[in-house]
């Protein structure tokens, strides 16, 4: 079934990955079709997509984003609805059915309770639950902020705070935890708090910049025109200047609002997505979209605008040869095929970070970036590296495309320096990884995924779509999912610190997987202490008898928490493989080598010694040895018991070079090599006097008398057997003594004769 | 005159060079003579010496055909010979004289012999070839006078020669002195050899690179970088370009090659060899027959206004004012190489490319030079600083209570204590010193002849009148000497004094002997102990308190961090008259953590539990 199913797939794939785009979203969606829906709210806190109907609430968990989520299903009471929001524990349901009343309802008991607007002049705006201690729940209202805390005994609210303020419209995004508040003739003046677990921090007020478009016009500022993005942990808010066709951006710090610049936009229609730390702006009227790594203070693009792609999308003709793990909707798929294809369609809503509900169809699809696209599309390879380093969601992906890059410049023979740009930027990212520890959790997850043989087999649909990534390695679909839901999770406390992010996004990375195979757990204790807490926040909201157990499992494979490249890989990757194909020319690798290690050491990482050995290999076969002489004695190729040998090996031809070879095993202490060695070479006096000085022991006295027999002197003979009998107890008993006292004394007496 | 030049000018030193081919025949006897210096000694005592010396070779090959004649020792004079090429000779002749200064190291002098014809092979290639070229020899003379003539300039000390003497007994001719650098250093300068050597396209280019007088890296060959690193020493580097400025508008001002002020010995000379050796006055190159380059002329180099180093040694190109750029031979390769020289502060770089490389010539190079501006030197500036703060100066080799000699024959690298420092020494321990050379050149060279190819160790150390120890040690290829005039009484004493500096910086490599590992076998193991596993020691200090306490860290000098730490000491108690003695009181405190300068150490003791 599987491997019909996957070919089929492949096809398809194969046509459409000719397309150009760099975004693409993957079919199938997820499906949320119910009858009399009324239509779609979403949940970013639990990341639910909820469609009520009008007595019932059917949510959908988008994270992990799954086409085949299970459908969960609440009841309440009939009513209009504004919003509807579950509380964190999702153990309530909160409805605002008017400007003045929110109705609770607990799933569980199916107990309700109504909170009610006090005072005549206020309206509610909207409300959302928090993580705040000692509070629950947030009312935004056109007087400023209520908190409340819900009471479980008396199953009741309780007043615990009220900021007052003029509020014209309100945006808050969990992800964030921000809440800005508008106000003003143009509501472009803006208050803001941050509600995190640790406490509630009050944004200075700050006034957004709009362009006029004649003197007297003042238009108003929409809260469809504000984003609250987070990107690498810091928070952006993005404000569409409609007049200008420009997109302000402001980065949120603890004690201020700073304009960051601004990004040009084409459409009157703006809405924005975060992939994996990626920034991308639907230019929805001119139906692309432009990608933007704002991680380094660029404003430029990372490429040209272009369209999403729906990829694996089953065109009508080939819908006969489709898996029948989805007969279930086939008909009706094909149905609503070309319904379904319209890309920027106008029921398209964007879901904060990075899903998109076409109201329209009742479909979810999530945004993927296709790495590969984008990395083709640069010529720039150090930046490109740079771009891929950064990447997270899809670590494997990256890791991949980011050894083919570097191996191709250097088939290429592109000029040093950029290779060396390169390596600077690939060693960097390494140590960045290991300071923040999420290289190690990349490696474990590795290991442990691959003794899970369990993985394929299980998932019926899902098996489908994760078997074709990995034979392409187009398309990443699962993976990404439980992240999005831990980074959530653990951003509460990075509010505006942009050093924590690697941790704060790797960290959750670790969770997952530890709660699945914790006895594989082999990192340091300090390492896996600080996830234990992390995980016990999460665990709670990944069931266990998830019925993407399946998948999870597969999707292990796929999560590296980091791209980084170690020294071991890039040597195995990297430099191993090109050394076969690069014979003619060692004088290029030798320098791309030199450049590795040159940043190697700048970032003090520790390079594989096989890499030594192979730069060994490569000046003794251009017969380089004064380099070579050079590069031991100023330890640019670090001792090791590996160089060494290798260096005795290469030396058969320059005698030098042997000797830096015994020299090493010396300073090594490898005293039983090095005293081997001397005897073979026939300097078993000298080896006598070493192994006596570092007390070798291990090293059969037979030898060193067969090479001072070998010499032909009687004198040396004499020495080594006095030597043996006068330290080596009960040596004056083996036979080795007395044949070579025979030996010695029959030479003795040929000499007297 | 000439034999007064030869007693007062040359300190009767005579060097020649014949070529045992030629000349056979009664009469043509002139044709052997190559070189002869001095040039004005009458042909009939020229003859005379090559003769003897002729004879010496032909009666000492019957008995070991290899190798003929090394040195001839006779009541007034020293003939060393070496055999620069075979069946072409160049023979030394030293006076003895009473005075103490000339004692020499016959090795040492066959190494000038050596280096003399090392050079020239580098610049004009092998003799025999010059006379195969040119049978009548014209050539080669012209060749070789203006050369050996301006190197032996670099030995003039006033009006004299000053040949190396037995005060140089810690110096070795025909090694290299590298600069000892950090990995992170050597890697720079490792990438650096990199972009120099792409710059000139895909030709595979050498380089040599120096700080200083001293050598950072090379690509060439052993050989070759001794060669190319001696003419650097001697004429290109920092040190010695300025060594010529002062002179520099001088000697321009005068329009001669020649310094007639310096060297008038060597200068002047009569009319005969004048025409027998060619013409030396070189500077009008068009007037001459040949067109000889003397590449060891005196302050010919000068740096550019872009960083290199130009010289119009090797002539003007016609119509414009570029100058040629300098060729030498590759021993090695046996390939002729442009060499371009880069100068930057304190570092040298030179740079080989291949004559058959660049077929534009002068257009050519320059377009490297351009691609090495424009490539390296944002590199050579990172590493120029790199090395000039790593590097400690000129004493920064200097092994205080130690005037050492380290030679790895290995790679042809020596290091010595600083000349400054040598000259400290008394005159009898540098003889002494110097007799114990000439004993371990025989040795050696004996070795050579029995076992080839192996190592001989050995180790000699002798009291010099003075009571200093002499001292000579070899090792797997590398040869230490030093002289010890403050060592105590004993040959035991000495012998550990070598040990020590051999365990500290044994050939300038065992470095890495770590401290950590020295603590973990040496007497502050003790200590160590104490670290490791929490134990308590018991020190006894000056003050004659006891400590008894644990040890959380500690350094080489014995200063110590301690925890826990009772302090115990006696006390006699203040007594007034009427008691006779009191007796001393135990005290003690404790102190939870402290720190114990090391001087103050006398014991320390493990706790045996």
């Amino acid at each position: 079934m599987a491997g019909k199913a996957s070919s089929s797939q492949a096809s398809v794939g194969g046509l459409v990955s000719g397309a150009l785009s760099h975004v693409f979203i993957q079919y199938p969606p997820l499906r949320c079709n119910i009858n009399e829906s009324r239509g779609f709210y979403y949940d970013d806190a639990n990341k639910l997509l909820i469609s009520p109907t009008s007595e019932q609430v059917f949510s959908w968990k988008t994270a992990p984003f799954s086409p085949l989520a299970a459908t969960t299903t609440d009841s309440i009471s009939e009513g209009p609805i504004c919003s509807i929001r579950f509380s964190l524990d999702e153990k309530l349901i909160a409805v605002q059915r008017s400007n003045i009343l929110i109705q609770f309802f607990h799933r569980e008991t199916g107990e309700t309770f109504t909170y009610r607007c006090k005072s005549e002049s206020e309206n509610i705006l909207g409300f959302f639950w928090t993580d705040c201690p000692s509070r629950d729940i947030v009312v935004v209202k056109t007087s400023g902020l209520d908190f409340f805390a819900y009471d479980y005994a008396s199953k009741s609210l309780t007043l615990v705070e009220t900021k007052k303020l003029n509020v014209s419209w309100y945006v808050y995004t969990h992800e964030s935890r921000l809440v800005i508040l508008a106000s003003g003739m143009q509501c472009k003046t803006f208050n803001g708090f941050q509600l995190s677990s640790a406490g509630i921090i009050r944004l200075p007020k700050f006034e957004m910049v709009m362009a006029r478009s004649e003197a007297n016009s003042k238009p108003v500022l929409s809260s469809e025109d504000v984003h609250i993005v987070t990107v690498y942990g810091r928070i952006y808010c993005l404000q569409v200047d409609r007049v200008a066709m420009v997109l302000h951006s402001y980065r949120f710090y603890r004690d201020a609002v700073v304009q960051q610049g601004s990004l040009p936009i084409y459409s009157n229609k703006v809405a924005v997505s975060v992939v994996d730390n990626v920034l991308l702006v639907h230019q929805v009227d001119a139906k692309v979209v432009i990608l933007y790594d704002i991680f380094a203070d660029s404003r430029a693009p990372i490429s040209a605008p272009l369209p999403v792609l729906l990829r694996g999308f089953p065109r009508s003709n080939i819908s006969t040869s489709r898996s029948s793990s989805k007969e279930s909707d086939s008909s009706e798929a094909s149905n609503t095929n070309d319904n379904e294809a319209i890309i920027y369609g106008d029921d398209w809503t964007f879901l904060v970070p990075d899903l998109i509900c076409d109201v329209a169809n009742k479909l979810l699809w999530k945004i993927h970036l296709d790495l590969e696209a984008i990395s083709a599309s640069s010529s720039e390879v150090p930046s490109v590296l740079e771009f891929l380093q950064r990447r997270k969601l899809e670590a494997n992906k990256a890791k991949e495309l980011c050894l083919a890059i570097t191996q191709t410049v250097i088939l290429e023979r592109r000029p040093v320096t950029m290779v060396a740009k390169v390596m600077d930027v690939l060693v960097a990212s390494y140590s960045l990884s290991l300071k923040t520890g999420s290289y190690f959790k990349g490696i474990k997850t590795e290991r442990t995924a691959s003794s899970g043989p369990n993985a394929s087999g299980l998932g019926q649909g899902i098996d489908v779509s994760t078997s074709r990534t990995d034979g392409h390695g187009k398309s990443i679909q699962e993976e990404s999912a439980s992240r999005v839901n831990s980074v959530s999770v653990s951003r509460h406390s990075t509010y505006s610190s942009s050093g924590t992010e690697d941790n704060s996004s790797s960290e959750p990375l670790k969770t997952s997987s530890n709660d699945n195979q914790s006895l594989a757990t082999k990192v340091d204790l300090a390492e896996s202490s600080t996830t234990e807490a992390q995980s016990s926040s999460s665990a709670s909201r990944v069931p266990s008898n998830n019925p993407l157990n399946a998948s999870v499992a597969e999707q292990q494979e796929s999560q590296l928490s980091s791209p980084a490249i170690s020294p071991d890989e890039m040597y195995k990757f990297v430099f191993a493989p090109i050394e076969e194909e690069m014979v003619g020319e060692p004088s290029y690798l030798v320098a791309i080598i030199l450049e590795f290690l040159r940043s190697a050491n700048l970032e003090k990482v520790k390079v594989h010694p096989n890499l030594y050995v192979l730069t060994i290999q490569l000046l003794a076969r251009s017969e380089r040895y004064a380099e070579l002489g050079l590069f031991i004695i100023n330890k640019i190729i670090e001792p090791s018991k590996e160089v060494a040998l290798q260096l005795l090996e290469s030396g058969r031809q320059n005698s030098q070079i042997r000797k830096l070879g015994s020299d090493m095993l010396r300073q090594l202490s490898l005293h039983h090599d090095y005293v081997l060695l001397l005897v073979q070479d026939g300097y078993y006096l000298e080896a006598l006097r070493y192994s006596r000085k570092h007390k070798v022991t291990t090293i059969r006295p037979s030898l060193f008398l067969e090479a001072a027999f070998a010499s032909n002197d009687s004198k040396h003979l004499a020495a080594v057997l006095r030597f043996f009998s006068d330290f080596l107890p009960g040596f004056q008993n083996t036979s080795d003594f007395s044949s070579y006292y025979h030996i010695l004394n029959e030479m003795n007496s040929s000499v007297a004769a | 005159m000439g034999l007064a030049s030869i007693g007062t000018g040359s300190e009767g030193m005579q060097l020649c060079i014949f070529d045992l081919r030629r000349g056979q025949h009664e009469g043509q006897e002139l044709d052997k003579i190559l070189f002869f210096f001095p040039a004005d000694l009458p042909f009939s005592t020229q003859l005379s010496v090559i003769g003897l010396s002729e004879g010496l070779i032909t009666f000492t090959r019957i008995f070991s055909p290899e190798a003929a004649c090394e040195v001839i020792e006779a009541e007034r004079h020293s003939h060393v010979f070496y055999e620069a090429e075979p069946d072409i000779w160049m023979v030394m002749i030293v006076e003895k004289s009473k005075e103490l200064e000339t004692i020499w190291r016959i090795d040492a002098l066959r190494e000038v012999l050596k280096e003399i014809h090392c050079l020239f092979m580098m610049f004009h290639g092998s003799i025999r070839a010059l006379l195969d070229k040119e049978p009548g020899g014209e050539l080669t003379r012209a060749h070789l006078y203006p050369f050996i003539m301006d190197y032996l300039r670099d030995f003039l000390v006033g009006k004299k020669l000053q040949l190396p003497s037995f005060r140089d007994c810690l110096k070795e001719r025909r090694t290299v002195q590298m600069l000892t650098v950090g990995r992170e250093a050597a890697i720079e300068v490792q990438t650096l050899v990199r972009t120099l050597e792409s710059c000139a396209g895909n030709t595979s280019c050498s380089s040599l690179i120096l700080f200083q007088d001293l050598l950072v890296s090379t690509t060439l060959s052993p050989e070759d970088t001794i060669n190319l690193f001696t003419y650097a020493v001697l004429r290109l580097t920092p040190h010695a370009l300025s060594s010529g400025a002062s002179s520099w508008s001088y000697l321009r001002k005068g329009n001669s090659s020649l310094p007639v002020t310096t060297g008038s010995t060597l200068v002047h000379s009569g009319s005969v060899s004048e025409q027998f050796y060619g013409s030396r006055d070189t500077s009008p190159a068009g007037e001459n027959r040949y067109r000889i380059t003397r590449p060891l002329q005196h302050d010919k180099w000068f740096k550019g206004k872009d960083g290199f180093l130009i010289t119009d040694i090797w002539g003007v190109d016609a119509g414009s004012s570029n100058v040629t750029t300098p060729t030498v031979w590759l021993q090695q390769t046996e390939e002729r190489m442009y060499l371009c020289a880069y100068q930057y502060k304190s570092l040298t770089l030179i740079l080989l490319i291949p004559l058959s490389s660049i077929l534009s010539g002068e257009q050519g190079l320059s377009v490297v030079k351009q691609q090495l501006l424009e490539n390296a030197s944002l590199k050579i500036l990172k590493v120029e600083e790199k090395l000039s703060k790593g590097w400690g100066g000129e004493n920064a080799y200097h092994v205080s209570g130690y005037r050492y000699l380290l030679v790895d024959g290995n790679r042809d690298i020596s290091r010595a204590s600083p000349p400054g420092k040598v000259t400290t020494l008394t005159k009898e321990s540098l003889l002494a010193l110097n007799r114990l050379r000439e004993e371990v050149d025989s040795e050696k060279s004996r070795a050579k002849w029995d076992n080839p190819g192996h190592d001989k160790d050995m180790e000699v150390c002798i009291r010099a009148k003075n009571n200093a120890w002499a001292i000579a040690r070899i090792t797997g290829g590398k040869e230490l000497y030093m002289v010890l005039e403050k060592a105590n009484e004993t040959l035991l004493y000495a012998s550990e004094a070598v040990e020590k500096f051999s365990n500290s910086r044994p050939m300038e490599e065992d470095t890495t002997k770590t401290e950590e590992e020295e603590f973990n076998t040496g007497p502050l193991s003790v200590l160590m102990m104490s670290v490791k596993n929490n134990t308590q020691v018991l020190i006894n200090c000056r003050n004659n308190k006891k400590l008894l306490g644990r040890v959380r860290a500690f350094d080489r000098h014995c200063n110590m961090v301690l925890e826990n730490v009772r302090e115990m000491w006696t006390e006699v108690p203040k007594t007034g008259k009427g008691k006779k003695k009191a007796l001393p009181v135990n005290k003690d405190r404790f102190i939870s953590k402290m720190f114990l300068r090391g001087d103050s150490v006398i014991i320390v003791l493990r706790n045996p539990k």
